[in-house]
């Protein structure tokens, strides 16, 4: 253990002050927490909430039938971040589409996608765009990539999702947020500064040891000082301006628009859509989805758990109806999401 | 001779007794390969093992060996593992119509090599062609037996609380070397399967000590697998070092960019030797100065809490579980 | 929300970059950062350069609890 993790360690352990929430927003962050043991430091008085910040939680359950309608029904090639394919949809997920003969493949990167679709040019090929500023860029990318390639096989089934407005959201949730690393590498720091104004506090952290464990004390030492705080805990990799051409990219092609989060609902202007002028490459429009609504399990309490309402620990089917083997809500599939790493790194 | 394997290759014909005749006679050649419906062996006096194994690895070549190679590694390391010398070998191809006949040589050579280094014979063997599309390329099964060397007894179910557990190796090479070998991904790295027969290191470790618990080889499911297997079928915890578990760079590397856990991605070299502590240092010892054990190190220890599970001293010193993997290993971007 | 992966720059062609993660190689976007040279170090995420890293978290580390 080097100094860095030894002084975040004292000032974590050493807090006696009175019982505060931290939240740390992003997905990355849970599993890393987890993944490093983060949580068995904390004394009694600090509480880690996991929120909303993987793409693939907050993904609606809609989401995953468009894709499913598009294998099964449109017989086109499905290209996904690895992440989706065991997430549930109303009757299956992809992993089973695939077995029951869907053309189903895991892409690195969605400019993979698109070489993919260069390459089989009798092959309807969607790629499922999700996440948030971070991964944004690259479904911008691909598709900007796609118009100047002229192919008429591909296109991106939208459900990014934006940050800024899910933060009003999320406010009074947590005394301090532990913002997301990467997402702020490309929005900069404007948001965070702008809820600083509204009382909201929080830092930018980065993901391995050095960086949770130091944000983390960060973060402690200035709650005691109980004034609202910004502070970039992540400067080698988030500059204040962000990454502005990736900021610019996005605006050419994408735009605002309301969007469903899975248990948050409808949160206005906090989901990216193609713009009109790449329409047609846009898996809704192009291949004609109907309107699907996707029916989650009613018992399911992903929502309250995004929100930090409960622990996932708190719902009825956790650990017994819903494992990461059988996962009946989005958190309990992807590795990152809060109740799979509950599951796996809580039961000690 | 054609030069893809047909139908007729699997259908006793002549065509079959010339395929065997100048692929797999010539390659596998020694007195107890068998021309008759069974082999009959010579068999020392004492207890056996005996395993058997399918192997339908895509692509069936790879930087570091072939999918020849690796059925007669995957059953020789399953034997040895409980402490016996493997002794003979059978395989079983499945073969799709249509396969290139030089490959098939290629594989076979690599077999009969494999065979030798092992020093193991192959005694009887079987070909079927399945018609197009009914398997991907090739398939091949190998049975195998040898006699338990005296004194030698492992089992997954005999850790216990106070043991050290040493792997034999860096881990989850072939994994990452069969992803990258697929190319699905665009990622190139200078990775090579760690794929090897491995009696010759589990028979100087029992030179040196025959007490030892546990001897495992770490296959699909890779040693993070084998160590829940052990957790379970010992009735005990085990605890492990993050920072001491050897990992190549590139793998490491390899790792990172798709988002996998090197502890979950296959070996076909890698040994767990779970053995009474003041034994460790003999084994670690022994395993350095063998042939595809040179990075051998002790990684933790077997505990009596946290029964059946896995857990890891991690790098803040704090501890956690080791996550189970569900299922298919798959990339993920968050 | 977002797996980053810090690589070295190799080379750069045309907003295209092959970066290098301990060994392990691959092609990825690199137009959205300006002024990148081989040697750089980048962060990537989904096969896009989307940041320029400046320095070791150990340097970071110890500026960050400098504050406090």
């Amino acid at each position: 253990m080097n100094e860095i993790i030894q002084r975040s360690k004292e000032i974590i352990t050493g807090y006696d002050g009175p019982k505060v929430r931290i939240m740390e927003v992003c997905g990355t962050h849970t599993h890393e927490i987890f993944r490093l043991g983060i949580r068995s430091l904390l004394p009694e008085n600090i509480d880690l909430i996991s929120g909303p910040g993987c793409p693939v939680c907050v993904t609606p359950i809609g989401f995953i039938d468009e894709a499913l309608y598009l294998a099964l029904e449109k017989n086109c090639l499905i290209t996904t971040f690895g992440d989706l394919i065991k997430v549930p949809g109303t009757e299956m997920n992809l992993a089973k589409a695939r077995a029951n003969g869907a053309a189903i493949r895991p892409v690195y990167s969605p400019d993979d996608a698109v070489e993919i679709a260069k390459d089989n040019p009798d092959t309807e090929v969607v790629f499922l765009s999700v996440g948030f500023e971070t991964t944004t860029p690259s479904s911008c990318l691909a598709v900007k990539k796609a118009k100047e390639l002229n192919l008429k096989n591909f296109s991106i089934l939208t459900a990014n999702k934006s940050m800024p407005n899910a933060y009003l959201k999320l406010k009074g949730s947590a005394d301090a947020f532990i913002y997301p690393g990467h997402v702020n590498a490309i929005t900069g720091n404007s948001v965070c500064k702008h809820l600083k104004e509204e009382g909201v506090s929080g830092v930018v952290a980065g993901f391995t040891a050095n960086e949770l464990m130091s944000a983390l004390a960060v973060t402690i030492e200035m709650l005691k000082k109980n004034e609202p705080f910004f502070v970039n805990c992540y400067p080698r990799v988030v500059k204040d301006e962000g990454n502005p051409a990736a900021i610019k990219l996005m605006d050419e092609v994408m735009e605002l628009c309301d969007t469903e989060w899975r248990g948050l609902g409808i949160i206005e202007k906090s989901g990216m859509k193609l713009k009109a002028e790449y329409s047609d490459f846009d898996s809704r429009i192009k291949l004609n989805i109907p309107v699907i609504h996707g029916k989650p399990n009613p018992a399911c309490r992903c929502g309250e758990v995004l929100q930090g309402h409960c622990k996932p620990s708190d719902c009825p089917m956790f650990g017994k109806v819903c494992t990461p083997l059988h996962a009946v809500g989005a958190c309990m599939v992807s590795d990152e999401g809060a109740c799979s790493a509950y599951y796996q790194y809580g039961q000690m | 001779m054609e030069n893809i394997i047909t139908l007729a290759h699997g259908s006793g014909s002549t065509q079959t007794n010339e395929l065997i005749d100048r692929i797999f006679k010539s390659n596998f050649d020694n007195p107890y390969l068998t021309a008759d419906d069974a082999a009959v062996l010579d068999i020392e006096e004492g207890k056996i093992a005996m395993s058997t194994d399918g192997f339908i690895v895509s692509p069936y070549e790879f930087p570091g060996g072939n999918i020849g190679k690796l059925a007669v590694c995957g059953t020789v390391n399953d034997i040895a593992c409980m402490g016996a010398k493997p002794k003979y070998i059978t395989c079983s191809y499945i073969i799709e119509e249509g396969f290139p006949v030089e490959e098939l040589e290629k594989i076979a050579e690599s077999m009969g090599e494999t065979a030798r280094k092992a020093d193991v014979r192959i005694v009887a063997g079987d070909t079927k062609v399945a018609g197009k599309g009914q398997v991907d390329k090739i398939f091949i099964t190998t049975a195998g037996i040898g006699n338990i060397i005296e004194g030698a007894n492992t089992s997954g179910a005999f850790a216990k609380p106070g043991d050290k557990i040493i792997v034999s190796g860096d881990v989850g090479r072939h994994g990452c070397t069969i992803l990258l070998a697929r190319n699905e991904f665009n990622i190139d790295a200078d990775i090579t399967s760690d794929c090897a027969p491995l009696w010759s290191n589990i028979e100087s470790v029992l030179n040196v000590t025959k007490n030892i618990h546990v001897i495992r080889d770490a296959t699909r499911g890779g040693v993070g697998t084998v160590l829940y297997e052990i957790a379970h079928q010992s009735n005990v915890g085990i605890s492990i070092d993050s920072s001491a578990i050897p990992i190549d760079p590139g793998v490491r590397g390899v790792c990172s960019m798709l988002g996998l856990e090197p502890l979950y991605l296959a070996c076909e070299g890698r040994l767990v030797f779970i053995a009474p502590a003041e034994e460790a240092d003999k084994v670690l010892n022994t395993l350095r100065s063998c042939e595809n054990s040179e990075k051998a190190a002790i990684i933790g220890e077997v505990t009596d809490e946290n029964i059946g599970k896995v857990v890891l001293y991690t790098a803040v010193g704090a501890k956690t579980l080791l996550s189970r993997p569900s299922g298919e290993l798959l990339p993920r971007i968050c | 929300m977002c797996v980053g992966l810090p690589a070295r720059v190799v080379s750069i062609n045309e907003g295209t970059a092959i970066i290098d993660a301990n060994g392990a190689k691959r092609s990825v976007a690199s137009q959205l950062i300006d002024d990148l040279e081989p040697g750089d170090y980048v962060m990537v995420h989904a096969g896009v350069a989307i940041a320029k890293i400046n320095s070791d978290d150990e340097t970071e580390g110890n500026e960050i609890l400098g504050i406090i």
